[in-house]
């Protein structure tokens, strides 16, 4: 069965507009957590968002589309973090249009992030809005296979907050069972009141920063992302620069409440311990974790709770949600895309916002930027509503 | 992959079998909704008074599957919409209080991986679970996603996999507004003649245990493929392919399942797949279950009856039906826009 290898990635979120400006931010420990300044909602006064820094307008002539009228934000941060990542994977037209390339995107909000013309097309109060073919989970999908003329397999997740996670996992599935050579895996969400109402319904959004791992701790902060990876098999891959390679996965059902993850972390510890068996691994070759780590107290404590079940030794872990907010469906593929940034240039990035440990525990989180700390495995968990856990495993290339 | 068990919620009485022993249901409604079954005989009537309509069928036609077939290893839905009456009810609390205190019973209801996540608590399944939203290739993604399970799996495995699509006043607006529903009146029986645009909403759960040993399999499901695409070359060096990979001939087919759904703007693409298999039984079926993003599971579902029961299905389009069928494909599109192609055995 082939590798599959990391060759190109794609992000956009409240950090940077692109991999490079997102890894900045990460150095210096800079959040993207503010007041939000595009997204209206009654909750921007009270609330803090980890916002994109451009407007719907500003989005589309970046993308030379000035014109369109029936693309939605996660159509447009999609398309942004999609044409990073295939340049910089430096794919052929050949490559992209050929029927082994495959496109497996995710989002939870999908097309219906404009809440207001929702409300009156779903209502019929009027006429049809520009965005009434646009309503679909997978729009942003269908329209980027329809843009670049992608002939290969499409697929759209929503496994809540693990989406883009189990979007990476189908697509190296797909390389390793031959039915891609190639795939561009990943998701976008964007802020939409209808996403920022229900989690508000929940009582589960901080008013302050979200505060990782740390005591005090009492929501999350939402934001929005795009992120895009390029994942190739060997043949595909052969004379190209490999930033990682994909060596396990773990996809397990907590199968104990909606919107709640169980004491005994069951679905966290089946999904980490089934990527650990997948790569043959043992838990101390594990150097790095990229949490989780929502700020909510029900996540970070069912996460404490696995990481202590797990390792002798806990390693190095942080939660980069401390700087782009809970991203949702993209959270999964943006933080692969941090994890493989550290991986590759040897450091560790702060967790921020954290002061003391979880009561009852010990561990804390990484506290400073690190340099020089090499990762030749490194673990990152997605958890979602609906008990959806699932881990990914990336390895240093040989 | 095989499939050993079977379970549809559909606008025909599938629930009971009635519908297997040729007990068709005419429909003259604006839409064909589906004949429920009494959910209060297996699942608590408080859970049930939360749960949307996508999530009861789909319960209602997975959970039997699931009591009856104890080892299932993971759960694979797919739906384009998921809990569409409660998204948009949960949406009119926020225009209507304008952000006001929601109580979120909707929202939790209304994600579409509730369903198997449900079930996964329902059934204290921890395995394997995934919700694929894909629009009109949602369930394909589901079946997909199967065989890639399978692929990794070294001993006796199965699965549970299915998709549901649920009729609510707002989705049916939006697809009225978008242009996808015929504006007069349709009763079923002509629907695959209708000469006007748009086709007549549906809805439906159909579940499937699906296992990589053949034991008890009812029909085989050798493979399946999609595209995105407006040009029917792109659609025919698929099929070429999808073919050749699974050593099949045209001339093998004895059944095609078309998607057709008698909405004029689209029928040319039927009509161009179906001339690349001139020997074959011809079969549509949405004027049974009416059009929906995920009919082709329902198409699965008479795929397998057919394989499994040889029992007489009466209305072919074209020729009649062999005796023996070995071997069925099933061709839906959505829009012209996305293609799903489905191939199914007999059972030895």
């Amino acid at each position: 069965m082939s590798k599959v290898f990391i060759t190109g990635m794609g992000a956009i979120s409240s950090i940077g507009l692109n991999v490079q400006e997102n890894l900045a931010a990460l150095r210096s420990g800079k959040s993207g957590i503010n007041k939000a300044r595009h997204f209206q909602s009654k909750y921007t006064d009270s609330l803090c968002f980890a916002e994109i820094d451009l407007s719907d307008v500003q989005l589309k002539d970046r993308l030379g589309k000035p014109q369109s009228k029936d693309l939605t934000r996660t159509t447009l941060i999609a398309l942004s973090a999609f044409n990073e990542a295939i340049a910089d994977a430096q794919l052929s037209q050949d490559e992209l249009t050929s029927y082994t390339t495959a496109f497996i995107s995710s989002s939870t909000i999908g097309g219906m992030c404009y809440t207001d013309q929702l409300y009156t097309d779903a209502n019929m109060f009027d006429k049809p809005s520009d965005f009434v073919r646009s309503y679909e989970g997978s729009d942003h999908t269908r329209r980027i296979a329809q843009e670049f003329e992608l002939k290969g397999l499409t697929g759209t997740i929503n496994t809540a907050c693990s989406s883009s996670a189990n979007a990476v996992m189908l697509g190296v599935k797909l390389i390793k069972s031959g039915r891609a050579q190639r795939v561009i895996v990943g998701g976008a969400d964007c802020l939409a009141k209808y996403t920022v109402n229900g989690f508000h319904s929940l009582m589960i959004l901080s008013e302050n920063p979200c505060k990782p791992f740390d005591n005090n701790r009492d929501g999350l902060t939402l934001g929005e992302a795009a992120a895009y990876l390029v994942l190739e098999g060997e043949i595909s891959a052969k004379d190209k620069k490999k930033y990682a390679e994909v060596s396990g996965y773990g996809n397990s059902n907590d199968a104990f409440h909606p919107t709640a993850t169980s004491e005994q972390a069951t679905g966290p510890l089946a999904a980490m311990n089934n990527a650990l068996k997948m790569a043959a691994l043992t838990p101390e070759q594990i150097d790095y974790i990229n949490a989780h780590g929502t700020g909510t107290p029900n996540n970070d404590r069912a996460e404490t709770y696995a990481f202590h079940e797990m390792f002798q030794k806990v390693p190095p872990f942080n939660s980069t949600k401390s700087y782009t907010g809970h991203t949702l469906a993209a959270s999964g593929a943006l933080e692969l895309v941090f994890s493989t940034l550290s991986m590759l240039h040897s450091e560790l990035y702060q967790s921020l916002n954290w002061s003391q440990p979880i009561d009852g525990f010990s561990i804390k989180p990484i506290d400073r930027f690190h340099q020089g700390f090499e990762i030749e495995h490194l673990l990152s968990n997605s958890f979602g509503f609906g008990g959806n856990c699932t881990t990914l495993l990336l390895s240093k290339c040989i | 992959m095989y499939i050993t068990d079977l379970f549809a919620i559909s606008p025909q009485y599938t629930f009971n079998l009635e519908f297997e022993k040729g007990n068709w249901k005419d429909n003259n409604e604006k839409y064909y909704s589906a004949i429920e079954p009494s959910y209060a005989t297996f699942i608590p009537t408080q859970q049930l008074r939360r749960m949307g309509k996508a999530v009861k069928m789909g319960i209602g036609a997975a959970l039997p599957l699931l009591n009856r077939n104890k080892q299932c290893d993971g759960i694979i839905i797919g739906t384009a919409n998921g809990g569409m009456e409660d998204c948009i009810l949960f949406l009119n609390q926020i225009q209507q209080y304008a952000e006001g205190l929601l109580t979120p019973t909707n929202f939790v209801q209304s994600t579409p991986n509730a369903l198997a996540g449900q079930l996964a608590i329902a059934t204290k399944n921890t395995g394997y679970n995934m919700t694929h939203v894909n629009g009109s290739l949602s369930f394909e993604n589901a079946i997909l996603d199967a065989f890639l399970f399978f692929d990794e799996q070294t001993e006796n495995s199965s699965l549970l996999v299915g998709a549901v699509e649920e009729i609510s006043t707002y989705n049916y607006n939006i697809d009225l507004l978008a242009g996808r529903f015929k504006q007069e009146i349709m009763p079923n029986n002509e629907l695959l003649n209708s000469t006007t645009d748009g086709s007549v909403c549906g809805e439906g759960a159909a579940m499937f245990v699906v296992s990589n040993s053949e034991e008890n399999s009812l029909a085989q499901i050798i493979d399946v493929s999609h595209i995105t695409t407006t040009k029917f070359e792109d659609l025919e060096e698929l099929l070429a392919q999808f073919l050749s990979k699974n050593s099949c001939d045209p001339t093998d087919i004895d059944l095609l399942i078309l998607g057709r759904n008698g909405d004029a703007r689209h029928e040319k693409w039927y009509d161009h797949f179906a001339r690349k298999f001139e020997s074959s039984a011809c079969l549509g079926f949405k004027q049974l279950c009416g059009e929906y993003r995920t009919a082709s599971a329902f198409a699965c579902y008479l795929a397998a009856q057919i394989l499994s029961t040889r029992w007489p299905f009466p209305t072919s389009i074209r020729k009649a039906i062999p005796q023996k069928v070995r071997y069925i494909l099933i061709y839906n599109h959505f829009d012209g826009e996305r293609h799903g192609l489905i191939l199914l055995k007999s059972p030895r």
